[in-house]
């Protein structure tokens, strides 16, 4: 029923998102890139397709990071356009996929911070997709107090809900008669890839939740499914992760961080959590998640993660297979109609193409030879809807 | 006749050295006459031979746009083109006085603009940071001015106190001033609060807007100072570490105020002074500036900007390159092939000496003519003019006419006005249009450029004619704004009669051998049957201008397949067609017409329909209201030519089919036969080059194999496959012409409904505005003429002038793009684009403007 009037609010925004497909690198020019042999050349290649506009003011010798910026920048500047289009539902949750984005700044900058980076640095390198305001307050940080950077600054944000519960849930998560230092210490050790980890996780369910109960009918089909496949992804990321990881030795100590960080959404939870808890192995991994669609196909295929020194650049990670899965899953749920999840899917394929073209300029400003199994591992969006 | 066909193309071949490429196509581009064609269209052209210099074009004009969005940033303006043959002429005067090779000219200019670029750039960085320099003190200043106002006192208390730290229980202060940006406001009194704990005191308050510096150039952003006045004045308390991090991130600008009454106010009278330096110094690289930006735009010969000139010739310089990158490099020639239009060989040729004597130390390049491959097809080239123009378009909107064949565009000239007029008929509609047709003829050059009527230019001829044909339909329909007029004296006279002690007003006629002159006699149009009679000659009139259109259509195709000697397709489809259509629906318009011109009693008239029905159900059956005197005679005709229809159906459906695959046997001999021709001309053409010649013949196989599919393998196989592929689209085509000739004759009943529509539509305004209220009289009514007469006037002309002329200009487009073209028209050949400067820079400069 809600197809009915889909395009009353949000057609012309849906219809924009269409326009912008035709920007995708198809196939041809993925191979007219791989054989660029310099960046200018490889810049020169993308000022004849879409990105002609943003990349004219640089030198030809690019950067690989400023290119990065500037290609972010673009995708930044077609969703601000998208988002002031929006009406109601729609910007709502527009607005719920920036904040994927916030979280990486904001880890982003705690980071970088603690490495004592300059912040003009940190700044200028800020995702614009997750720009905003009080970023730049995050420079009040001293050491390791999230608790108070939290209450000085990120309480006013949108993430900040998510960054409170992360807190509640660390400190929850210590010894019964815990004390400041203890605090101190637990904050210390944290690395800034287990926040993120713990706040997107926040977020996914967050926003897995926010799917289910407000969207139309349609939509939340169809994100229901993608970010159920998503959740599962990040479970079996962090259990893969985690197996054979030495600073986790104790199987009491492994299974509580393995519950921080594993969403309590997606197809796998709550059925097979015990299972993939306990998973030592690969094998074990295989078997608790055996029952849910394709996934063992899936991680069939997957190098064993206790061989991890005798991994090269030609192996076929977990992830590679996984983003594989996520492209083909993005891609047809982009040519869903009347739906949402198209601007899920755009947003999520679009960085997809980032990424490849950051990781084809990598490649070629190393000078790697063509026949390197490198030149391979990107994962083109829509190649996966003519097999 | 150079729009009934396209202009016969020949295949050239050109090849230059590379040294004079460059002045070779320069010369070329000024014949505006050549046509180049991409040898491999799937390169991309980052690797083509120029691709560097398309690049470096590209820079430079995006330098240029730069400069001119410096230049509208300080409020001048370009100048732009309107003359673009006096910019070129001047181009190969500038080009002449040098003496270096004329391609390094651009050299030059690129490094030119690069350095007015540059030159200008700094002068604006240079004036910007004077304006912020100015806006930073003059923030000072007012941050002086406004804190003296209020917390002076308590300052120098605190300031005493540092000398006096033995007294206990008082309260040492010290503090933060700076400028943030207004819309921080609220996030900076919310972080100061949490971080502080409330323990400080702050008040912010806005600059003063209206101060003329507070304005900056490009942002107009409020500013507002923040006085933090914190406890205790050690260096590193931990408050102030704080607040000091928190002032950071949102400003950089933090004052500290002097701490004695007379150092304030000599800093007042300092900065002061400095503020009148700096605008000085402002008001002094603005002239500069704008004396730059001057020479920039100063009108020169060419009666446009010089960095109009200098945007213009990059793009001339651009526009070469792009079509030099058509050619081939091979070593250190380019070859590369062209249509040129047959007959413009000398001309060519011509300039091509002339260069060679002028510049006896390179060669010029050489032309030779090829003949043409087989799957190549030659543009379609029309010579236009502003009049042809614009029907041309609207018959390229649908599809651009094969190389040489039947133009559509030279029958829309009239026939699309008139259909149009049949359904617009309205004598003053059509006056009206007309009016406003001439109106733009006459004036389209004084019109101000955003003018309503420019927008009309290009079609001023289409309107005119439009106009003029609902004008001439207007009088045959006697319909003025839905009154008949009476001008030629009517053939009915009013009559008074009395009928049972009554008298009545009755039409009495008409008078022996009157005939009305010109139109429709209008006591027809104030009988009581007035509509049942217009609906059914309308009607009529639609069928006979539908079935001629569509006939003249037919012919074109028999005209076609005489022209490309295709007598399969002429004796097994033209002729076919054209009896069906004939026998059917040529013998309805012919009883139409025969029943007009015959005079029946009511009684006898024979029925059209029933007639066309009986003698199609039972073709041997006496009429029952014959049309002829003798009905058996009508019954012959009738059954000779539903005969010949029926006939013509299978005579479509089979003979071309059988001929096309029995044709189709000798494929490979034929081909054996061209690929050997074909080589023989390579060889002349490209002797020395191996690797071409391969190439080429690659090309043949893959074509030879094309043809004849895969005959070489299972040949008996194929056969079948081709012929039932022939057959099933030859049932296609007979269908569809069947069909098609009662639908689209159907069709064109829409000349009736729209003017019927036209009509009606007029009538009610009439009747509801006009009509009804001039009988009132009196002086009320007179103001409500005037009133209803404004409303009539303003329906008439946004209803009827504007919508329904829409309307029927997509009916009458519909007629010609599907009932008049699907006839004849194959339209899928691909425009002549000719290489010409003139066309280039236009284009630009008319984008630009």
């Amino acid at each position: 029923m809600d197809l009915c009037y889909f395009a009353v609010d949000d057609g012309y925004a849906e219809a924009i998102i269409r326009g912008l497909r035709a920007g995708f690198l198809n196939e041809a020019q993925y191979t007219q890139m791989k054989s660029c042999t310099s960046i200018p050349e490889l810049k020169s290649f993308l000022e004849e397709t879409d990105y002609q506009n943003c990349l004219q003011a640089d030198q030809p010798q690019i950067a690989t990071s400023l290119l990065r910026q500037r290609l972010k920048k673009k995708l930044a500047d077609e969703f601000d356009y998208i988002e002031a289009q929006a009406t109601g539902t729609l910007s709502k949750f527009l607005f719920h996929l920036r904040c994927r984005f916030m979280i990486d700044n904001v880890v982003n900058m705690i980071e970088g911070l603690k490495n004592k980076i300059d912040i003009e640095v940190l700044l200028s390198n800020i995702d614009p997709l997750g720009w905003f305001p009080e970023i730049k307050n995050i420079k009040v940080l001293e050491g390791d107090d999230y608790a108070n950077l939290y209450r000085d600054v990120l309480i006013d944000t949108p993430i900040g809900v998510y960054f409170m519960k992360f807190l509640d849930e660390s400190i929850e998560n210590m010894h019964e008669n815990r004390t400041m230092n203890d605090i101190q210490n637990l904050f210390k050790e944290m690395k800034p890839e287990y926040i993120r980890t713990s706040l997107k996780k926040m977020w996914l369910e967050d926003f897995f939740r926010y799917s289910e109960e407000n969207l139309p009918q349609t939509s939340k089909e169809g994100l229901v499914s993608l970010l159920k496949f998503e959740a599962d992804f990040r479970t079996i990321q962090v259990i893969y992760n985690s197996i054979g990881n030495r600073d986790l030795n104790t199987v009491a100590r492994i299974q509580t961080t393995r519950k921080q960080l594993c969403p309590t959404i997606g197809t796998l939870y709550p059925d097979c959590e015990r299972q993939y808890l306990a998973a030592a192995q690969l094998e074990a991994l295989r078997e608790a998640v055996k029952g849910t669609e394709n996934y063992r196909d899936l991680l069939k295929d997957a190098p064993d993660p206790l061989k991890r020194e005798e991994f090269n650049v030609s192996t076929r990670t977990l992830d590679d297979i996984m983003y594989d899965e996520e492209c083909r899953r993005y891609a047809l749920a982009f040519d869903g109609q009347g739906s949402y999840a198209v601007f899920y899917a755009y947003l999520k394929l679009k960085e997809q193409e980032i990424r490849n073209i950051v990781w084809l300029a990598e490649m070629i400003s190393r000078r790697l030879a063509k026949n390197h199994p490198g030149w391979k591992k990107i994962i083109i969006p829509f190649s996966h809807l003519r097999k | 006749m150079s729009l009934f066909r396209s202009r016969p193309m020949k295949h050239y071949n050109l090849v230059v050295p590379r040294e004079s490429a460059w002045s070779v196509m320069d010369r070329l581009g000024y014949l505006d006459q050549l046509h180049f064609v991409d040898y491999d269209a799937t390169i991309p052209m980052i690797n083509r031979p120029f691709a560097n210099y398309v690049k470096r074009c590209d820079d430079s004009l995006y330098k240029i746009t730069q400069v001119e969005t410096f230049i509208t940033k300080f409020n001048k303006k370009v100048i732009r083109c309107t003359n673009v043959p006096l910019l070129l002429e001047q181009f190969t005067r500038n080009l002449q006085s040098r003496d270096k090779a004329p391609h390094t000219f651009f050299d030059e200019i690129e490094q030119d603009i690069e350095q007015k670029r540059i030159s200008l750039m700094d002068l604006i960085n240079n004036f910007e940071n004077l304006e912020e320099k100015l806006q930073n003190y003059n923030e000072q200043l007012q941050v002086l001015k406004s804190c003296q106002r209020f917390i002076f006192q308590g300052f120098r208390e605190s300031a005493d106190q540092i000398e006096d730290r033995s007294q206990p229980g008082r309260m040492k202060l010290n503090n933060i001033i700076g400028v943030i940006d207004k819309d921080d406001e609220i996030r900076f009194r919310r972080l100061i609060f949490r971080v502080t704990k409330g323990n400080i005191w702050l008040d912010i308050f806005d600059l003063d807007p209206n101060d003329a510096l507070q304005k900056k150039l490009d942002n107009n952003v409020l500013r507002a100072i923040f006085v933090i006045v914190y406890p205790g004045i050690e260096e590193q308390s931990l408050i102030k570490l704080k607040l000091g991090r928190i002032v950071d991130t949102f400003s950089k600008t933090k004052f500290d105020l002097p701490k004695a009454t007379g150092e304030y106010q000599k800093k007042i009278l300092d900065i002061e002074n400095v503020i009148m330096e700096t605008r000085n110094l402002i008001a002094l690289s603005r002239q500069q500036i704008e004396s730059q930006i001057e020479q920039l735009i100063i009108k020169s010969v060419t009666e446009c900007s010089l960095i109009e000139e200098l945007r213009l010739y990059v793009v001339r310089e651009k526009y070469l390159y792009q079509n030099l990158n058509f050619l081939r490099m091979q070593g250190s020639i380019f070859s590369g092939h062209f249509w040129l239009p047959e007959g413009e060989f000398d001309n060519v040729e011509q300039a091509l000496r002339n260069l060679n004597s002028k510049q006896d130390f390179i060669p010029t390049g050489q032309i030779t003519e090829v003949v043409l491959p087989k799957h190549m097809k030659p543009p379609t080239y029309f010579k236009l003019n502003i009049f042809t123009g614009v029907f041309q378009e609207i018959v390229n909107t649908y599809g651009i006419p094969r190389y040489q064949e039947v133009n559509p565009a030279l029958f829309a000239i009239i026939t699309f006005p008139f259909i149009f007029g049949v359904m617009f008929a309205d004598i003053a509609h059509g006056f009206l249009m007309f009016l406003c047709g001439m109106y733009v003829i006459i004036f389209h050059k004084t019109e101000a450029p955003d003018s309503l009527f420019k927008m009309l230019a290009p079609g001023r001829y289409l309107i005119a004619l439009m106009g003029f044909f609902a004008f001439y339909n207007g009088f045959i329909y006697n319909d003025f704004l839905s009154i008949p007029l009476n001008l030629f004296g009517s053939c009915y006279d009013l009559v008074e009669k009395v009928v049972d002690g009554k008298t009545e007003e009755k039409w009495e006629g008409p008078r022996e051998g009157c005939v009305y002159p010109f139109g429709l006699d209008p006591v027809w149009l104030a009988s009581s049957t007035a509509l049942t009679f217009i609906n059914s000659y309308k009607m009529k009139l639609s069928v006979i201008i539908g079935v001629a259109h569509m006939l003249v259509g037919i012919l074109m195709k028999g005209v076609n397949s005489l022209f490309f000697k295709n007598y399969i397709d002429f004796f097994c489809e033209f002729i076919p067609q054209f009896l069906f259509m004939i026998c059917a629906f040529g013998w309805m318009d012919f009883m139409i017409i025969f029943k007009w011109l015959t005079s029946f009693t009511p009684q006898d008239a024979p029925g059209l329909i029933p007639t066309m029905i009986d003698q199609t159900l039972s073709p041997l059956a006496e009429p029952k209201a014959p049309l002829f005197e003798d009905p058996i005679q009508q019954r012959n005709w009738s059954f000779m030519l539903l005969c010949i229809a029926f006939v013509c159906v299978p005579w479509m459906l089979w003979p071309k089919v059988f001929l096309l695959s029995k044709k189709s046997k000798p494929y490979d001999k034929v081909d054996d036969i061209d690929e050997e021709r074909l080589q023989q001309d390579q060889h002349k053409l490209f002797g020395k080059s191996e690797i071409d010649l391969d190439e080429n013949q690659e090309i043949n196989r893959l074509l030879i194999k094309h043809h004849s599919g895969h005959s070489v393998q299972s040949s008996a196989n194929h056969e079948e496959h081709d012929f039932s592929e022939l057959f099933v689209h030859q049932i296609i085509e007979t269908i569809e012409f069947v069909l098609g000739g009662i639908s689209n004759t159907a069709s064109y009943l829409r000349l009736w409904a729209l003017s019927l529509a036209h009509g009606q539509l007029a009538e009610v305004f009439y009747n509801m505005f006009l009509a009804g209220n001039i009988g009132t009289g009196g002086v009320v009514a007179g103001f409500m003429t005037a009133i209803f007469y404004y409303t009539f006037a303003m329906m008439t002309f946004g209803v009827l002038m504007v919508m329904d002329s829409m309307e029927c200009f997509l009916h009458a487009l519909r007629l010609h793009w599907v009932e008049f073209q699907n006839k004849f028209f194959k339209a899928d050949g691909y425009l002549f684009v000719n290489f010409s400067y003139q066309k280039a820079l236009t284009e630009s400069a008319q984008q630009e403007q």
